[in-house]
């Protein structure tokens, strides 16, 4: 087996993982990075982002603006005191982010612009046309370019964590290119593997958000946290689920039903609004967009498109076609190549699909899990700034604040704490190896990974859709159990070394099982409505509601080896914003008055 | 139901660990008309045969993972659809010009290696603080380079490119535009430094003007366009060189 | 030991496999009747340094058949190439930028077009003046 000796190493090559690498760069050139993704950098999930990133910038706008909408837009399920230092770092990374050379779009006396972005009260999403998280993630990789300390190591595919003396000091992986393996020894790991939702069947995301450093954190005992927080993002293309931006809303686009009638109006987002205002109408949070369109569903008042099901349209032909080319260039290239429609010209068939994990592994302020040495950021932590729903452009500004975060973090750490017991540690990496050629190697199996991950995805989305029901979700409960059992059955078709992807797979659809796990179990038991966890049920629809008194806290999944997860709970940190109605529209405008009358 | 169209997708393996070189197999791939040629490949691994291998991800043309020559034009298989072919058979082969690691999968290294060599990034002009904010860039300014800041990388340039074919030390179109994009940018000093790799052997000068890497391009980069500014560019440098007083010494 | 073995494509008989390439190789092909164009004019040159009677005689050799067959492959091949040329100057042309607005590429073509002809008529206008 190779070996490494890193100081600090980070798996994940996304805008965190690239972030967190700079950051432990610029601190101390003398400290050794070992980068470790399973695709080339600018090919990580990042890349996909289009809305842009929030970070105040106007006058009229503050930091308190943005906590309470942070806090407000996560159901209350926020850690306070990380919103505060999250909103205060937001500006700053932003403006770093322009001296390492991202485009961000402008305005006309050439200072960097804003667009409003739903649930924010005042404008202040940074964007780079509607490609911001591809513009984010190609200056972050560039820029990290110029770095010898960063050794990367492109196209490595991490399988397991080395742990000793209780601290976290290394990783195992797989070289793609020959299937070798490569034992990566650091002082501090950094988590930085994006999220879980390919665990669902119609999602946004590409197919490498397979959930892997969750997994891994998970199987070493670190606690997976409101995993139950799942996103659907209101606007999708139908089947592929191919993302429209938030964006699209923010410039000015409609959603209307089958009777081209603005239905959110309906759902506590009203009044109508000719052009966009902040927080009515289509500038609504995502959960509240999403479940809207399910209430449309069942009143019968969506499309119902022969090949795309049930959809509603989003209509941005009146922002005309030169508007929309400058704002959202990505998202007509996309209608047109995708669904032959000229968004200038006819209305976007849409419905909502799996985007974003808000939960993820449980990190305190500094980033840091329970487990020493471990650190984990962007999509697979859970930080604590998306509570029960995450406003649309934190994620992006998430990456950068605690990208560096945790990068400063790490390095002290790294300088701080001896090197491990190398020996010890292969020993522990060699059974690693051992363990996942077993997969491969294997005969006599019957089962295609293929066809174990569309039940998967199909039964999750079944179970955690947008509403969900105590059967339901014991029906997925029990799917996945059978899967686990299946999965031991599996039978690969390729049994070679070089770019064995049939086995990378394997793994993945592994990592899956148990991420899916934690997610189904952690919203079974929590037996209330919010934010994007809704549910139908409990005696006389007791679970439909929003309950502080037994359930304002975070759910925490614990693995079990061979079984379900355990699922326990811990407290909400509140420092400025107690728990309070969560409203939009009008009402949400009467409630930010009364809060700021009670302040002075 | 419409009755159930097949697909003919002809697809040149090389399994390296068995095959001495590569060859041609056929798979019938039932589809509809959303389906892309990248969803085509992808019901094959999962039904027919798990060794089949290429690179892909966000299935939205922007990570630029899924290149491939498709009837031999190099295209992101995510944004080519089958219905565009039926009947006809589509042929799917690795990205031309670059070694083939195993069937659509082809060897990057060197194509990274040239992105770092050009130094795509931010060299200051004038030091500045994230106190001191951001820098203001003009429309003018902007216009200047914004163009070429949307290569995804995803190489169909250099598949589409002879001279990369004939000469694999060319830097080539996709990392020559960047370094353009980075050399137009006005937060940034660089522009020396950077010529003197454009101007050099592997640089701007291999480029004969076939012009199919800028046709080719998903992003309308058009990157032989950046070459060929920087042609001109390596050329007044080179001028300019016996004018100045110190005779070009830096 | 890695399994890798990379494999390395052939590049013999590139042109021929895409019909862009082919038009390329033309082009640049055309480029020979250029250069030949230029060597008959620059012969033409020799002779008439060397004299009237050379001069007169290079013009009646001008006016045989083959020489004007060949002038008018010459004539094919070049105008051609011009075309070709043309095609590729957005290219290879710095971005024209007029009151803001990048120039449209189509543009810069017909450009091309426009000098090409307008050279062609005040040749044959001076030709013919001093005949």
């Amino acid at each position: 087996m190779e070996i490494y000796k890193a100081d600090v190493v980070i798996v994940g090559g996304g805008g965190a993982g690239l972030r967190a690498a700079i950051a432990v760069a610029e601190s101390d050139p003398s400290l050794k990075i070992a980068l470790v993704s399973k695709v080339y950098p600018m090919r990580s999930h990042t890349v996909s982002a289009e809305g842009g990133a929030a970070g105040i910038k106007r006058p009229d706008d503050s930091l308190d603006y943005h906590f309470h909408d942070t806090v407000g837009g996560g159901d209350w399920l926020c850690e306070q005191d990380v919103v505060e230092y999250f909103v205060e770092q937001a500006p700053i990374e932003l403006t770093r982010l322009e001296h390492w050379g991202c485009p961000w779009s402008r305005t006309a006396d050439g200072h960097v612009n804003v667009r409003p972005f739903g649930g924010m009260k005042i404008q202040r999403t940074w964007f780079a046309a509607d490609k911001s998280g591809f513009h984010i993630l190609h200056t972050l990789f560039q820029t990290s370019i110029q770095f010898p300390s960063i050794k990367r190591f492109d196209e490595y595919f991490c399988i397991d964590l080395l742990e000793e003396d209780g601290r976290c000091q290394g990783v195992v992986a797989i070289e793609m290119a020959t299937g070798e393996f490569t034992m990566i020894e650091g002082k501090s790991v950094i988590l930085a593997t994006g999220g879980a939702g390919r665990v669902f069947r119609e999602s946004t995301l590409g197919g490498i958000v397979t959930g892997d450093g969750m997994a891994l954190a998970f199987r070493h005992g670190v606690a997976l946290r409101d995993m139950e927080f799942m996103q659907y993002h209101p606007t999708c293309m139908p089947i592929t689920g191919l993302l429209f931006t938030e964006a699209c809303r923010g410039e000015g686009g409609y959603l209307v039903n089958k009777d081209g009638y603005r239905y959110l109006q309906d759902y506590g987002l009203g009044p109508l609004q000719d052009k966009p205002k902040n927080k009515y109408m289509e500038l609504g949070p995502r959960d509240r967009l999403s479940q809207a369109f399910w209430y449309e569903q069942q009143k019968g008042r969506t499309i119902e498109h022969p090949v795309l099901g049930s959809v509603v349209y989003l209509d941005l032909r009146h922002l005309g076609e030169a508007y929309l080319h400058e704002r959202l260039p990505l998202i007509y290239e996309m209608a047109e190549t995708f669904m032959g429609i000229d968004p200038a010209k006819e209305p976007i068939p849409v419905r909502p699909c799996i985007h974003y994990t808000m939960g993820g592994i449980k990190v305190d302020g500094k980033c840091e899990t329970s487990l020493p040495g471990l650190y984990a950021i962007g999509e697979c932590a859970s930080v604590g700034i998306h509570g029960a729903n995450r406003l649309g452009s934190n994620s992006l500004t998430e990456l950068v604040v605690f990208g560096k975060v945790a990068g400063d973090e790490a390095a002290a750490r790294a300088k701080s704490v001896a090197p491990g017991n190398s020996a010890s540690l292969l020993k522990q990496a060699q059974a690693a190896e051992e363990r996942v050629l077993a997969l491969k190697t294997k005969t006599g199996g019957t089962e295609r990974v293929s066809a174990i991950r569309k039940e998967m995805v199909r039964s999750m989305e079944e179970g955690c859709g947008i509403y969900r029901l105590e059967e339901t979700m014991q029906q997925t409960c029990d799917k996945l159990a059978e899967l686990r059992e299946r999965f031991k059955n599996i039978n690969l078709d390729d049994k070679t070394s070089v770019w064995n992807t049939d086995w990378l797979y394997a793994i993945e659809v592994d990592y899956q099982l148990d991420v899916a796990q934690s997610v189904v179990h952690s919203a079974i038991c929590r037996k209330e409505s919010r934010g994007a966890h809704q549910r139908l049920d409990g005696p006389d629809g007791a679970y439909t509601r929003r309950d502080d008194v037994n359930f304002l806290k975070h759910s925490e999944a614990y693995y079990v080896p061979d079984g379900a997860p355990r699922i326990d709970y811990g407290d909400v940190k509140i420092t400025k914003s107690p728990p309070a109605a969560r409203v939009y529209g009008a009402a949400g405008e009467k409630a930010d008055q009364e809060r700021n009358a009670s302040h002075v | 139901m419409s009755e159930q169209k097949i697909i003919e997708i002809e697809v040149l393996r090389y399994l390296p660990e068995s095959d001495e070189k590569p060859r041609s197999e056929i798979y019938k791939v039932p589809f509809t008309d959303d389906m892309s040629v990248l969803q085509g490949v992808q019901y094959v691994k999962d039904n027919f045969d798990g060794s089949l291998t290429f690179r892909w991800s966000c299935r939205m043309a922007i990570c630029g993972s899924c290149g491939m020559m498709i009837n031999g034009i190099p295209k992101l298989a995510c944004e080519t659809f089958i219905r565009d072919y039926y009947p006809k058979r589509i042929t799917v082969e690795a990205l031309a010009n670059f070694p083939i690691e195993k069937d659509m999968v082809v060897d990057l290294s060197g194509f990274i290696e040239k992105l770092e060599a050009i130094q795509p990034y931010i060299i200051p002009k004038e030091p500045r603080t994230v106190e001191e904010g951001e820098h203001i860039q003009t429309p003018a300014q902007f216009a200047e380079y914004i163009q070429f800041t949307s290569c995804i990388n995803c190489t169909l340039c250099y598949a589409a490119c002879p001279q990369v074919g004939l000469n694999p030390d060319f830097i080539g179109p996709g990392a020559l535009a960047l370094l353009h994009r980075y050399n137009m940018d006005s937060r940034d000093g660089g522009q020396t430094q950077r010529m003197e790799l454009a101007a050099s052997e592997e640089g701007v000068y291999n480029c004969s003007a076939v012009g199919y890497c800028s046709e080719v391009c998903p992003k309308k980069v058009d990157p032989g366009n950046a070459v060929n500014i920087n042609k001109i560019n390596a050329a007044k440098d080179y001028f300019l060189r016996f004018l100045s007083p110190k005779g070009g010494a830096k | 030991m890695s399994k890798r073995r990379p494999y390395v494509r052939p590049m013999d008989g590139w042109w021929k496999k895409n019909p862009y390439y082919v038009e390329y190789m033309v082009h640049e092909g055309t480029a020979l009747f250029v250069a030949a164009y230029a060597i008959v004019l620059t012969f033409g040159l020799v002779r008439l340094s060397q004299g009237e009677a050379a001069w007169n005689g290079w013009l009646e050799a001008m006016k045989s058949p083959l020489s004007i067959i060949f002038h008018l492959v010459l004539l094919a091949a070049i105008v051609y190439h011009a075309f070709t040329w043309f095609k590729l100057f957005p290219l290879t042309t710095p971005p024209v930028v007029l009151n803001g607005k990048k120039v449209e590429p189509e543009l810069i073509v017909r450009g091309g077009w426009a000098a090409a002809i307008g050279a062609t008529v005040v040749s044959f206008v001076i030709v013919w003046g001093l005949a």
